[in-house]
C-alpha cells in the first residue's frame, strides 16, 4: 500500500502540469490588460507555462528510476510512463514557444490558449498511465474537450468552427464507441483493469462473441485517436481548418497520447487467441496507403502534413503488428523522431503563415532565397519524415522496418517501403517549390521564437539521425517495461 | 602498412568540404575552391590506397572498425579491397575532374557544391561500407543531392526526369531494405557486418530470391533493362558535373552492390540466375545501342551508350568464370572514365554552342582540335579500340563470353557494331566539315578547363596501355569470388 503523500510524489509531474494551467489564468487576471489596448504578443504567459512544464520534466527526470501503481492499478508509473510524460512536455513547450506570435492574429484570449494547451498535456501524461479502464476514459475527455475549444479558437474564421464542430461529433461518436466497448469488456469480465483483463483473456480458449465485439469497439475508439484507417477521414478537415500551432499540438500530442493508451492495453490487455499482428498490419498497411495517396494531390501544406500524418500513423502501427519488445522500441523511437521532424515543419510553416498568412503550397516558391534558414530546416524535417539518412526518421523506419522483418511481416514491410517511395514523391514537391521553383524573392523576416523552436527540434533529428544511439536505448528501456512482467 | 585512417578521410572528406562551404561560402568564388580541395584530398587518399594496397595478400584491407549503434548491432565498418579500390579511384577522379568542369557554375555556387560534395560522400561511403548498414544509409544519402543538383541546375526536362530518377533510385532501395532485414535475421548474428554474412550458408532457396531482390533493387541504378528508362533522361536534364558522377559513378554503384552484396553473400543463387543476367545484358547491349544511333541530342547519344556498355558488366558476370568476372569490373572502371570524358566535352560544347543537336554542331575539329580529340579518344574507348581501356575491358568479356556461348558472343559482336556505328556517325558530324552556325565563335578552352580534359584522357591510354596494375588489382577480388561462386 502507497501512502497518499508517496502517490502525490509519484504524481507529481501531472500536479506542477495542472497547478501551473491555473497560474497563468490567474496571473493573466492580475495583470490584466485593459479593454481598449489592441492585443499584442505577451510572451511572458507561454514563458510561465513552459517554465512549469520544465519543472515538471525535471521532477519526471529525478524520479525516473521508480515505478509503482498507484491507487491499486488505476494509475502506473513505469519507464514507459517516464517516457511518454517527457515527450509530452516536450510537445506543449514547443506548441507553447510557437503560438505566441500568432496567437494575436486569431483571439485576445491568450491565457486561456496556454491553459488548455497544458491541461491537454495533462490529459496525455495521464493516458500514458492509465492502467484500468475508466481511469482512460476520463483521461481520454480531458485530453479531448480541450482540444475542441483549441480547435475552434480562431472564431471568427468559419474553417475553424466547423473544423471545432466536426472534431467534437467525432470525439461524441468514438467516445460512445469506446463506452460502449468497456461496458460489453466489464460485463463480460467482471474487472476493469488492464492487466486482470490481460490474465483472464490470456486464460481463454475461445471468446465470447460479446467481448471481441468489446474488444473491437475499444480498438475502434483508440483508432479515431490514432488517426489510422479507415477511421481517418476526420483529419484533413480539422487538420487545416484549426489554427496552425493547434494542427501542430495534435498531430503529435494527441496521436501519441492514442498510442500511449493503446500500446499498453494491447500488449498488457490483449491476450487473445487471434491473428493481432495481422489485424495492425491491415490497419497500418490500409494507413499508410490511403494517407500518401491522399497527400499526393494536396495543394495545402497543412492539408498535406494531415495525410502524411495519416501514413505516418500507419508506419508507427507496424512497431505494434510486430507485438514485439523490440518492435514497441521501435515504435517509441519513431514518436521522438516524428515528433522532433513535425515540430519543426509546423513551426516553419507557421512562421510562414506570420508573415505570409498563406499555407498554400504554391506560395513556398523561392522560399529557399527568402528564408534560408527556415527553408533549410523545413526540408531536413520532411525530409527526415520521408525517412532519408542523417535524420532521425531513417533511424526510425529502418528499426520499424527490421522488427516487422523479425515478426514475420514482409509482406507489411513490402507495403511500407512502398510507401516511403510514394512518400517522398510528394514531400521532393514541396522541396521542389522551396528550392526550384520561381516565387517571390523578398526577403521574409521570421519570428525568432519560431526560429528556436525550429533549432531545437531540428537539432534533435540531425543527432538522432547520425547518433541514435542513447535514444534508442532510452526507448527499449521503456519498452522492457511492458513486457518485464 | 599505413596508420592513417585512409577510408575514413576518403569518406569524411566531401562533407566536411560540405559544411565549409555552407558555413564560409558567401564568396562565390570560396566554394569552388573548397571542393577542389576536398577532392583533391579524396582523390590523394584514393591514390596513394590503390598504390599500397597489397595485392598479392588481397582481401579486405584498410579495415577501420568502430561501434556506432550497438543497440542495433550496426558498426562503423568500412574498407577496401580489389573491387572496391578502382570504384574509389574511380570516384575520386571524377569527382575531381566534376569539380574542374563545373569551375564556371556561376548559379548558386554554394549549394551546388554544397550538395555536390555531400553526394560524393554518398558514393564513396557505399564502396567504402563493409557494413550492410552504413552501406544503406550513404546510399540513401544521395537520393536528395542528386534530385536538387538536377532539378535545380539542369536543363530538358529537368524537373521530370530529377524526381524520376530519384524515384527509381529511392525504389531500388527500397528493394534492398527488405534484403538487408531479411538476411540480418537469417544470419541472426545480430551484426550488420558482411564479412560476418558471406560466412553465413544460407539455403538455396533463400539464396535465390534474396539475390533477386538484391539484384532488381541495384539493377534499377545500372541500369538493367527494363528499368532504365530513367537513366539517359537524368543524364540528359543533369548539369555536366552531375552527368559525369552519374553515369561515371552512380550507374557502378548500382553494379557494385550486385558483386558486393548479391553475389558474395548469394553466390548459388547468382548462379541460377546466370541465364537470366546474361539475356538482360544482351538486352542492354542491343537495345542500348540501337537507341543511341537514334538520338539527335549528344548527351541521350552518351545516355544510350552508357546502357549499352553497362550490359558488358551483366554479361562479364553471367559468364561465371574470371574472364568475364575481370572484363565486369574492369569495365566498370573503363565506362566510369570515358563517360565522364565525354559528358565534360558535350558539356563544354553545350556551354558555348547553346546546342547539343547533332544536326547543328559541325566542324569542331577546325575550331576545337583539342576537344576534337579527346571527343576521338573517348570514342575509341567506347568502341574498345585497342591502346583504350575500353579494349581491355570489352576483350576479357569476349573471351569470358566465348567460351560460354560462342552464339552469345557473336549476337553481342552486334552490339560493337552498332557502338561503331553510332559513334561514327556522330564523330562524322560534328567533327568534320565547315564549322556551323553554332560553334562558328568556339575555341578551345582555357587551360583550367583542359585539365580534367587531360586527366581523363591519358587514364583512358595509360590505362589501356598498362592495364597490369588495374587487372591485378581486380583479380585479387574476383579471383577469391570466382572460387566462390563455384564452389557452391
Amino acid at each position: 500500500m502507497i501512502s497518499p503523500a508517496d502517490t502525490l510524489i509519484h504524481l507529481l509531474p501531472e500536479v506542477i502540469v495542472a497547478i501551473t494551467g491555473a497560474v497563468v489564468i490567474v496571473a493573466d487576471l492580475v495583470w490584466k490588460r485593459p479593454d481598449h489596448v489592441r492585443p499584442g504578443p505577451r510572451p511572458w504567459l507561454a514563458y510561465l507555462g513552459i517554465a512549469g512544464l520544465a519543472a515538471a520534466a525535471v521532477v519526471t527526470v529525478a524520479m525516473a528510476g521508480r515505478s509503482a501503481e498507484l491507487f491499486e492499478g488505476l494509475v502506473i508509473i513505469d519507464p514507459l510512463t517516464t517516457f511518454f510524460r517527457l515527450l509530452f512536455l516536450g510537445i506543449a513547450a514547443v506548441v507553447l514557444l510557437v503560438a505566441v506570435d500568432p496567437l494575436p492574429r486569431f483571439t485576445r484570449w491568450d491565457a486561456e490558449f496556454h491553459a488548455l494547451v497544458l491541461w491537454c498535456t495533462l490529459g496525455h501524461m495521464l493516458l500514458a498511465s492509465a492502467g484500468e479502464l475508466f481511469t482512460i476514459f476520463l483521461a481520454l475527455q480531458l485530453t479531448s474537450l480541450p482540444l475542441i475549444v483549441l480547435i475552434g479558437y480562431a472564431k471568427r474564421d468559419k474553417r475553424s468552427g466547423e473544423a471545432a464542430l466536426k472534431y467534437l461529433l467525432l470525439v461524441l461518436v468514438s467516445t460512445a464507441v469506446l463506452l460502449y466497448g468497456m461496458s460489453f469488456i466489464y460485463g463480460s469480465l467482471g474487472t476493469s483493469t488492464v492487466a486482470e483483463i490481460g490474465d483472464l483473456l490470456a486464460g481463454m480458449t475461445t471468446v465470447e462473441p460479446v467481448l471481441a465485439l468489446g474488444l473491437v469497439l475499444l480498438l475502434t475508439g483508440f483508432a479515431f485517436k490514432i488517426t489510422a484507417a479507415p477511421f481517418h477521414y476526420w483529419v484533413p478537415d480539422v487538420y487545416q481548418g484549426a489554427p496552425t500551432p493547434v494542427t501542430a499540438f495534435m498531430s503529435v500530442g494527441s496521436k501519441f497520447a492514442g498510442f500511449a493508451l493503446a500500446l499498453r492495453i494491447i500488449i498488457t490487455g490483449l491476450h487473445l487467441p487471434l491473428n493481432w499482428h495481422v489485424i495492425f498490419g491491415v490497419m497500418a498497411a490500409l494507413s499508410m496507403t490511403i494517407g500518401n495517396l491522399g497527400a499526393i494531390k494536396q495543394t495545402d501544406i497543412k492539408r498535406l502534413l494531415a495525410y502524411s500524418g495519416i501514413a505516418q500513423a500507419g508506419f508507427l502501427l507496424i512497431g505494434i503488428a510486430a507485438l514485439s519488445e523490440s518492435g514497441v522500441a521501435a515504435l517509441l523511437f519513431y514518436t521522438v523522431a516524428y515528433g522532433l521532424a513535425n515540430l519543426a515543419a509546423f513551426a516553419a510553416i507557421i512562421a510562414f503563415a506570420q508573415s505570409t498568412g498563406s499555407t498554400a503550397l504554391a506560395d513556398y516558391a523561392g522560399l529557399g532565397r527568402r528564408a534560408p534558414l527556415t527553408a533549410f530546416v523545413l526540408t531536413v524535417a520532411l525530409l527526415s519524415l520521408a525517412g532519408l539518412p542523417l535524420m532521425a526518421g531513417f533511424v526510425a523506419k529502418f528499426h520499424v522496418f527490421l522488427q516487422a522483418t523479425q515478426a514475420g511481416l514482409v509482406w507489411l514491410v513490402a507495403i511500407g517501403v512502398a510507401n516511403s517511395v510514394v512518400s517522398l514523391y510528394y514531400y521532393l514537391r514541396i522541396v521542389w517549390q522551396i528550392y526550384v521553383a520561381e516565387g517571390e524573392s523578398a526577403p521574409l523576416a521570421l519570428p525568432w521564437r519560431s526560429g528556436v523552436a525550429m533549432g531545437v527540434c531540428i537539432s534533435g533529428v540531425l543527432i538522432l539521425g547520425v547518433y541514435p544511439e542513447p535514444m534508442l536505448t532510452a526507448a527499449a528501456h521503456a519498452a522492457s517495461a511492458l513486457f518485464g512482467k | 602498412m599505413t596508420t592513417l585512417p585512409l577510408m575514413s578521410i576518403i569518406v569524411f572528406a566531401p562533407i566536411v568540404g560540405s559544411v565549409l562551404i555552407a558555413l564560409l561560402g558567401r564568396d562565390p568564388r570560396v566554394p569552388r575552391l573548397i571542393a577542389l580541395a576536398a577532392s583533391t584530398v579524396c582523390l590523394a587518399a584514393a591514390a596513394y590506397a590503390y598504390a599500397t594496397y597489397d595485392r598479392v595478400a588481397g582481401g579486405l584491407q584498410f579495415v577501420e572498425s568502430a561501434p556506432w549503434i550497438p543497440s542495433l548491432g550496426v558498426r562503423y565498418i568500412v574498407g577496401a579491397d580489389g573491387l572496391s579500390l578502382p570504384m574509389l579511384l574511380l570516384t575520386g577522379m571524377v569527382m575531381f575532374t566534376g569539380v574542374l568542369a563545373s569551375w564556371n557554375v556561376t548559379s548558386r555556387p554554394r549549394e551546388f557544391f554544397a550538395l555536390l560534395l555531400l553526394l560524393v560522400t554518398g558514393v564513396f561511403g557505399v564502396f567504402a561500407a563493409i557494413d550492410a548498414f552504413a552501406l544503406f544509409f550513404f546510399y540513401e544519402m544521395a537520393v536528395l543531392p542528386m534530385y536538387l543538383l538536377i532539378a535545380i541546375w539542369g536543363s530538358t526536362r529537368k524537373d521530370y526526369s530529377a524526381m524520376k530518377l530519384t524515384l527509381f533510385l529511392f525504389a531500388g532501395s527500397a528493394a534492398i531494405l527488405i534484403a538487408i532485414c531479411l538476411v540480418f535475421f537469417q544470419v541472426g548474428a545480430g551484426t550488420f557486418d558482411m564479412r560476418v554474412w558471406a560466412e553465413h550458408g544460407f539455403g538455396a532457396d533463400f539464396q535465390r530470391w534474396v539475390f533477386l531482390l538484391s539484384f532488381v533493387g541495384f539493377g534499377a541504378l545500372v541500369p538493367i533493362w527494363p528499368l532504365h528508362t530513367w537513366s539517359p533522361d537524368g543524364h540528359v536534364a543533369a548539369p555536366t558535373a552531375v552527368s559525369m558522377m552519374h553515369a561515371g559513378v552512380l550507374l557502378k554503384l548500382g553494379a557494385y552492390g550486385i558483386i558486393r552484396f548479391g553475389v558474395t553473400l548469394f553466390p548459388d543463387g547468382f548462379a541460377s540466375w546466370a541465364t537470366l543476367i546474361a539475356v538482360i545484358g544482351a538486352i542492354n547491349v542491343l537495345y542500348g545501342a540501337l537507341c543511341a544511333l537514334n538520338q539527335t541530342d549528344l548527351k541521350y547519344v552518351i545516355g544510350y551508350s552508357s546502357v549499352s556498355h553497362m550490359g558488358y558488366v551483366l554479361l562479364g558476370l553471367a559468364t561465371l568464370n574470371r574472364f568475364g568476372f575481370e572484363g565486369a569490373v574492369f569495365q566498370m572502371f573503363a565506362h566510369g572514365i570515358m563517360t565522364a570524358l565525354f559528358f565534360v566535352l558535350v558539356g563544354y560544347v553545350y556551354e558555348k554552342a547553346h546546342t547539343r543537336q547533332i544536326a547543328e554542331i559541325s566542324g569542331l575539329m577546325r575550331r576545337t582540335p583539342l576537344v576534337a580529340a579527346a571527343f576521338v579518344i573517348a570514342s575509341a574507348a567506347s568502341m574498345g579500340m585497342p591502346s583504350t581501356s575500353g579494349f581491355v575491358a570489352e576483350l576479357l568479356v569476349y573471351i569470358g563470353l566465348w567460351s560460354l556461348s560462342p552464339l552469345l558472343a557473336g549476337l553481342v559482336f552486334v552490339g560493337v557494331v552498332i557502338t561503331a556505328g553510332y559513334l561514327l556517325r556522330m564523330l562524322t558530324r560534328i567533327l568534320l566539315g565547315e564549322p556551323s552556325e553554332a560553334v562558328a565563335h568556339l575555341s578551345d578552352p582555357a587551360p583550367v578547363r583542359l585539365v580534367p580534359v587531360g586527366i581523363l584522357a591519358i587514364t583512358i591510354m595509360v590505362v589501356g596501355i598498362f592495364p597490369s596494375s588495374m587487372y591485378e588489382t581486380i583479380r585479387s577480388a574476383t579471383g577469391p569470388l570466382l572460387a566462390r561462386v563455384m564452389g557452391g
